[in-house]
């Protein structure tokens, strides 16, 4: 509850409506005790007194009455209406809803149907009717709006219960030998309440518009109470000649209804659990650059990273993702990238093109040299001219970043397209050829399947051969094989391995598993907390590790090419890259660690054609 | 994807038989008859019963339930009490109004919503989403008939730029040209709300998309910004857009209703306000049953379109 | 169906002669041209067959498209010769004897005689008449005294009544009394109300619904063809947007201007015209029940209510304060010696303490519209606000005007203290005969909801109805209104005067007493 009541009030627009709702609210509290003429006095003689009159600060309408007066009142009154349909809509709705989800089958059904058929019944029509068959008055255009509304919530709140009613908990509870209404009190509603809340809260403005057309219409409030659809309705004829009796009671919805939007809009943002992390942003087409200088080139190779710091910024938070990375990759090498997750080396990987996600993500610092060239903070245009044709990634997991509703073949005409002027139907061909060359059988029917048509190797397949689209000097692969099966695995692997050797591809190939990289990379970089600890041949460094982060990495490799491994074996966790502690990061979980290592910065020295970040790294001999 | 049609369109006659049911028991409670309202200010109560024999209205309420139903399937909606004729030519003519209205306010809610989010979303926390942002806030937060008086203040009266009221000239009209102009002001007081509606759903389903892997996919293949924002993830959005923009069809075509009253469109809403309010039974129920039919098609048509954008959804 | 008249309209356009060409590229403000009227209505008519239609709103198009056998003498409520050029009266006053205009034709081509004339009334009034189906003809009461019609010759005809009946002349000039073409009601049967045809100075021409009915110029009137090409009569039932249109030029004509608005055409631009006619705005009150069962209570009511400041401020003067159940229209029948009540808190406060009644609690129907009813919702909150002020607790409630009248129609007894209520006449005897007599209680037909009942006033009524002499009517009435005024079953409020308002363009036009709109002498330039 706090945690909710901080997130609103972080949230700037919701603070600002809570404040005018809250301003006005209070106002029609103290209604009764304010100095006001008396909402129902008439005085003819007085009419259409403009605003700003002596005696009455807003005017007065068609029969003298005193026009702030009657809008605190009517303010008051349409407040209490639309909170009162609104709760009364979401009680009945939810009660509806959960019922036709908990039980499913033929009361969902039949339920359903109903709901349905109200639905399809023009809203408006029915809250006539029903206002028509008990007669006009503000009560029974009350529960005319809250009965229009409860198929929406009984729709919107079956379809949260379904989800809930087979969840495990639930099964749990009826072996426990728990009554259905049981069940539905304390397994089912607290789950489903904070949805309740924010419908509620999204549609009370809305219910306040209702009540306020069917006054307008004459069928709400009797005269001479006053409402604000009333008030807009009674003052319509004297729209020309007084415009201000239409524009008071209309600023007023307009206000109200705003505030209450504005807050519901902050209700559901701090209550929805996807946006509690604040992540629903955009990100940009190319990540943010920031940084005060360029470090001169380092490394010769086709591809060199000098340094790369890259951040998150969350709030007054400041994630170092990547602290310094320096890189370089050779035509037909393959360099791998290893560590545990959160270790930096997938947003490494991601900051040589721009694609960490901006924001929260910013390059701080270093540079990214493509044939010499530097890709931080090179203008969009040409750096998009790079993306995917000289530079090209393969990302982890397929059924999330091939697009769901494009043909595969379209997506592969695609990245050609996107990089040389060519026909669709050359591009087309173009893209079968890249499917078989991935060893995709019958390629011409696979071009035409969407990605969830495809298994999971095959989706990887696709991601390879979208890659090799433009026939790239450099590919980055991502993880590309931690969600396949053993086999499939070791597929991919070597066709990445023919690639580099038939077309002198540069890979750098990011992974968690030392098996893989054996199989594949000449050499290795291994990452910790967004530095390299330890670099050299892979060869020499599965031989002798010299870091003793990379020992108990390789030591989580029972056997390699065996089953898969797990890097839970290293005792305590990473260190969050919001609070890096002094010294060497990985000092708290080394077992080999002295008092010397908390203390300064650890360097990385170079030997022999390796590198380690240690101050006793363990140089066995070969 | 034809029997998939064909099943939604059996699956939707228990609903529009539902609504058959639902239709005639409101007429049937709802006090005061039509013989008051066809005799006017000189009703007796003599007079009144004699003509409620007349139309058959002292029959059982089962009995007229299923006459007023076995003629309607029959094609003969019977006739407008109030209005001296064919209920099912007032129906049409009426309707075809205001699908006039509220088809171009429901284009217009589409283009101007999708737009406003899609630009809002591609720009997020700039000045065109902070501009959109309050315009969509006073959009969804203003009622439309304040909104269409306002108007009507303004464009008719003051700057005489727009005709007041009407679907036509009474002289010189009749084109399209003609109907333009009526149709602007109307419309788009009737488009606001929904426009508004729309455009906060496609900002989010566009920010929630653009966080996407596929979206990065698209970009790291090359893909230029325009062609990400307006051809992937509006595609991908498109999915959760489409079923908002059948809901919303449905609030602009009730919303009509307000607009037709405040322009004097001759709309069917209108036409069924006056006849609730006259107990023009038959006219309230052929109306009723007509629009209900239209919107349960048109939300057929949505599920259809979305199961042609989307290829997961199993037909 | 919309689609295809879009090309029927634009090709038909009525009377409009060359108008077509002018709103093509023109600003958006094509005005109307010369010689077509357009006439801002409050609602789309009915149906256009006299004889079933009620309202004063499809009076104004029948008035011109139809003639009666009298009609009223312009600006007066005297009746003169139409279509009967002549007629003669029995020493008993049950035999009236019309000699018929010669050669007169009805729009469809059809001749105007005798035997119209007789299928006109026996439609009405005869149930197994083979086409009474076309009815219902609420009005048909108002010749309920006719026994028959009889053809003397093609142009003589006979009425022979079962009694005297003094208003029997005046009701003929009522719009119910129009003569409609017996070809076209056997032609189009129940559709004639769609389909109709008259014999006046405009033949119908095209009924567009919700948008205008169009009526053209009759070039064979006998009466003299009307200025006017055409009228094009537009409903547009939202008296605000009625305003907004006669601003922006989209109407020449506005009747029935809400007060409010009224300043608004105090310009050269517009020309205000007004006309007091034969209207009564009261209250009804429940004299069977409740407080107002007490004389004393009524009469307060009728002190409490502020009636000089509801015709000044909320009907902006469009109104006068009534005095008796008689509008002063009638002058002829009109108590000049009755003064209304005075506006006098005070003495109603003082009446309710003698009634012993300090704080008597109602319930008050209000209209939202209707016939008549000027402003009726705003009115209806003021005199709430005054009758609150001597003591009284009222509640109001509201109805739609058709389902208004559904529930004062058949009495307000177990619902009601108090009811809006306006009638407008065409003789002095209609509405006390129909709402003020103890034979007219709702359970006996009539439209006495409030249950007044008074024997002398009963007496009074019957013998007004069948005396043959005015000069002996108008005693009657005079002394019936000095009883109902002192007995007031109704709070007496206002005699409105019909207002109109023209633009500039429009000269000639003139508002009659008996409300309707009589265009044959109408000018658009």
């Amino acid at each position: 509850m706090r945690l909710f009541l901080r997130l609103l009030a972080r949230n700037r627009l919701a603070l600002a409506g809570a404040v005018v709702l809250g301003f006005v609210v209070l106002l029609v509290l103290m209604t009764p005790v304010l100095p006001l003429a008396e909402p129902n006095i008439t005085n003819t003689a007085d009419r259409f007194q403009r605003p700003f009159t002596p005696g009455h600060l807003l005017g007065t309408d068609h029969l003298g009455r005193d026009l702030l007066s009657r809008l605190l009142w009517g303010t008051r009154l349409s407040l209490a209406v639309g909170f009162s349909a609104a709760v009364i809509a979401a009680t009945i709705g939810a009660a509806i809803g959960i019922v036709a989800g908990y039980f499913g089958g033929r009361t969902d059904n039949l339920i359903m149907r109903g709901v349905d058929m109200l639905m399809a019944f023009p809203y408006i029509l029915l809250a006539l009717a029903i206002v028509a068959a008990l007669g006009p008055g503000l009560m029974n255009a009350l529960i005319a709006v809250a009965a229009v509304n409860v198929p929406f919530f009984a729709r919107n709140i079956r379809g949260i219960t379904v989800g809930i009613a087979h969840k495990e908990f639930v099964d749990a509870a009826k072996l426990s030998g728990m009554g259905h209404g049981r069940i539905i009190l304390s397994e089912i509603l607290p789950n489903v309440l904070p949805v309740i809340v924010i419908a509620m809260s999204t549609t009370v403005g809305w219910m306040i518009l209702e009540t306020a057309g069917l006054s307008f219409l004459g069928l709400g409030s009797q005269p001479p109470q006053a409402d604000l659809g009333s008030m807009l309705g009674e003052a319509r004829a004297a729209l020309i000649t007084s415009p201000h009796t239409s524009v008071v009671p209309g600023v007023m919805i307009l206000i109200i209804v705003m505030s209450i939007n504005l807050l519901g809009d902050g209700v559901r943002d701090a209550l929805d659990p996807r946006l509690r992390s604040g992540a629903l942003t955009r990100p940009m087409a190319a990540t943010l650059v920031d940084r005060d200088s360029v470090p001169e080139p380092s490394g010769d190779g086709i591809l060199t990273l000098d340094g790369i710091e890259t951040q998150f910024h969350v709030g007054d938070r400041i994630y170092r993702a990547v602290g310094g990375v320096s890189l370089s990759v050779g035509p037909g090498e393959c360099l791998g990238l290893i560590g545990e997750s959160g270790s930096g080396k997938s947003v490494t990987a991601l900051s040589i093109m721009g694609l960490v996600a901006s924001p929260p993500g910013v390059i701080t610092g270093g540079a990214a040299r493509y044939r010499g060239r530097d890709l931080i903070g090179m203008p969009y245009r040409e750096l998009r001219r790079l993306r995917g044709d000289r530079i090209a990634y393969i990302f982890q997991d397929p059924l999330a970043t091939l697009h769901p509703l494009y043909r595969v073949g379209d997506q592969l005409a695609e990245a050609i397209r996107c990089h040389h002027a060519i026909g669709r139907a050359e591009a087309h061909d173009r893209a079968i050829e890249l499917l078989k060359s991935v060893r995709i059988p019958n390629p011409e029917s696979r071009a035409r399947s969407y990605p969830h048509e495809m298994s999971g190797g095959m989706r990887q397949r696709v991601g390879i051969a979208m890659a090799l689209a433009n026939d790239p000097d450099v590919i980055i692969a991502d993880e590309p094989t931690t969600a396949l099966d053993v086999t499939v695995q070791a597929q991919i692997l070597s066709l990445l391995n023919d690639l580099r050797r038939d077309r002198g591809l540069a890979i750098v190939f990011i992974t968690h598993d030392f098996g893989v990289v054996a199989q594949l990379c000449d050499r290795v970089a291994v990452m910790y907390a967004g530095r390299i600890v330890e670099e050299g041949p892979t060869a020499e460094i599965l031989a002798r590790p010299a870091h003793p982060y990379t020992s108990r990495l390789i030591d989580c490799v029972p056997e390699l090419g065996g089953g898969r491994r797990e890097l839970a074996a290293i005792p305590g966790l990473p260190p969050s890259v919001d609070d890096l502690p002094a010294g060497c990061a990985f000092a708290p979980r080394c077992d080999k660690k002295q008092s010397s290592c908390a203390v300064g910065e650890v360097a990385l020295k170079p030997r022999d054609g390796r590198a380690v970040r240690c101050l006793y790294p363990d140089w066995r001999p070969a | 994807m034809g029997s998939y049609i064909l099943k939604r369109l059996l699956s939707a006659i228990p609903v529009l038989l539902g609504i058959t049911i639902i239709v005639f028991a409101i007429m049937a409670m709802i006090p005061g008859d039509p013989a008051t309202a066809i005799l006017g200010s000189y009703a007796t109560p003599e007079n009144v019963e004699k003509l409620n024999r007349d139309l058959g209205l002292d029959k059982p309420a089962a009995a007229r339930y299923f006459i007023w139903l076995g003629n309607m399937l029959t094609g003969d909606f019977g006739q407008s009490f109030a209005l001296n004729r064919p209920v099912i030519h007032e129906v049409l003519e009426r309707f075809s109004a205001t699908l006039v209205l509220a088809g171009t306010a429901f284009v217009l809610c589409c283009f101007f919503g999708i737009l406003a989010g899609v630009v809002s979303a591609s720009r997020q926390y700039g000045l065109a989403d902070k501009a959109i942002t309050f315009a969509v806030l006073l959009g969804i937060s203003i009622p439309s008939f304040f909104l269409g008086m306002m108007m009507i203040l303004l464009f008719a009266v003051s700057l005489k730029w727009l005709p007041v009221s009407g679907m036509y000239a009474i002289y010189g009209g009749g084109d399209l040209w003609d109907l333009l102009k009526h149709l602007a002001m109307p419309a788009t007081a009737l488009a606001v709300v929904a426009t508004g509606v729309i455009a906060r759903l496609s900002r989010s389903a566009m920010l929630e998309v653009l966080r996407q892997d596929f979206i990065r996919t698209a970009r790291a293949k090359g893909v230029s910004e325009h062609r990400v924002i307006w051809g992937h993830a509006l595609r991908a959005a498109m999915v959760s857009i489409i079923p908002v923009l059948g809901i919303q069809a449905g609030f602009v075509l009730s919303g009509a209703v307000y607009i037709e009253i405040v322009f004097q469109w001759p709309g069917v809403g209108r036409m069924l306000v006056d006849a609730i309010l006259k107990r023009d039974i038959l006219l309230v129920q052929g109306g009723v049953v007509l629009v209900a039919a239209c919107y349960v098609i048109f939300n057929i048509m949505v599920d259809v379109a979305q199961s042609l954008l989307d290829p997961r959804i199993k037909t | 169906m919309q689609l295809m008249d879009w090309t029927r309209r634009s090709l038909l356009a009525a009377a409009g002669a060359g108008a077509m060409a002018l709103g093509l590229g023109l600003p958006v403000q094509a005005q109307t041209p010369p010689g077509v009227l357009v006439v801002g209505q409050i609602a789309e008519p009915k149906a256009l067959d006299p004889a079933a239609v009620t309202a004063v709103n499809d009076f104004r198009i029948l008035m011109n498209v139809y003639d009666g056998l009298v009609r009223y003498k312009s600006g007066t409520l005297e009746v003169e010769p139409a279509l009967a050029e002549s007629w003669t009266i029995s020493e008993d006053g049950t035999e009236y004897t019309f000699k018929l205009r010669d050669g007169v034709m009805f729009h469809d081509g059809s001749a105007f005689n005798a035997d119209v004339v007789k299928f006109n009334f026996d439609r009405m009034l005869k149930e197994d008449h083979p086409y009474h189906n076309t009815g219902p003809f609420p009005l048909s009461f108002f010749f309920s005294a006719v026994e028959s019609v009889d053809v003397i010759d093609a142009q003589t005809v006979k009425f022979k009544l079962n009694a005297p009946y003094a208003p029997f002349l005046s009701n003929l000039a009522y719009p119910t009394g129009l003569i409609v073409s017996q070809a076209a009601v056997e032609q189009h049967g129940a559709d004639f109300g769609r389909n109709p045809s008259g014999t006046g100075p405009f033949k119908f021409a095209e009924w567009r619904s919700n948008e205008a009915v169009v009526v053209e110029k009759n070039p064979d009137y006998w009466d003299g063809a009307a200025s006017l090409e055409a009228v094009v009569y537009r409903p547009i039932t939202d008296a605000n947007t009625r305003t907004a249109e006669m601003l922006a030029g989209g109407i020449d004509l506005m009747v029935e201007v809400p007060p409010v608005a009224l300043s608004e055409f105090q310009t050269d631009a517009y020309r205000v015209s007004e006309q007091a006619g034969p209207h009564v705005w009261f209250l009804i009150l429940n004299a069977k029940e409740g407080p107002f069962a007490d004389k004393l209570v009524r009469q307060a009511a009728n002190y409490a209510v502020n009636k000089a400041a509801l015709v000044n401020d909320v009907l902006e003067g469009t109104a006068e304060v009534a005095a008796g159940p008689t509008p002063p229209a009638f002058a002829w029948a009109y108590n000049e010696a009755l003064e209304p009540y005075p506006y006098d808190p005070e003495r109603a406060k003082a009446l309710l303490a003698e009634a012993g009644m300090q704080n008597p609690s109602v319930t008050f129907f209000v209209t939202e519209g209707g016939s008549g009813m000027l402003d009726p919702v705003a009115m209806g909150t003021a005199i709430q606000a005054d009758l609150e002020a001597v003591g009284f607790s009222v509640k109001i409630q509201t109805y739609e005007w058709n389902t208004f009248l559904g529930e004062v129609n058949p009495g307000l007894e177990g619902k009601a203290d108090m009811a809006e209520m306006a009638w407008m006449t065409n003789d002095p005897d209609t509405l006390p005969f129909l709402a003020l007599r103890t034979e007219a209680w709702p359970d006996k037909g009539g439209f006495n909801s409030g249950y007044y009942s008074n024997p002398q006033v009963d007496a009074l009524l019957d013998e007004a109805r069948t005396a043959t002499d005015q000069g002996r009517r108008a005693e009657l009435y005079k002394e019936m209104q000095t009883i109902v005024h002192d007995d007031a079953p109704w709070v007496f409020v206002a005699n409105w005067k019909q207002n109109a308002v023209t633009s500039s363009k429009v000269d000639n036009f003139q508002l009659e007493p008996s409300f309707f709109l009589l265009l044959k002498d109408v000018v658009k330039n």
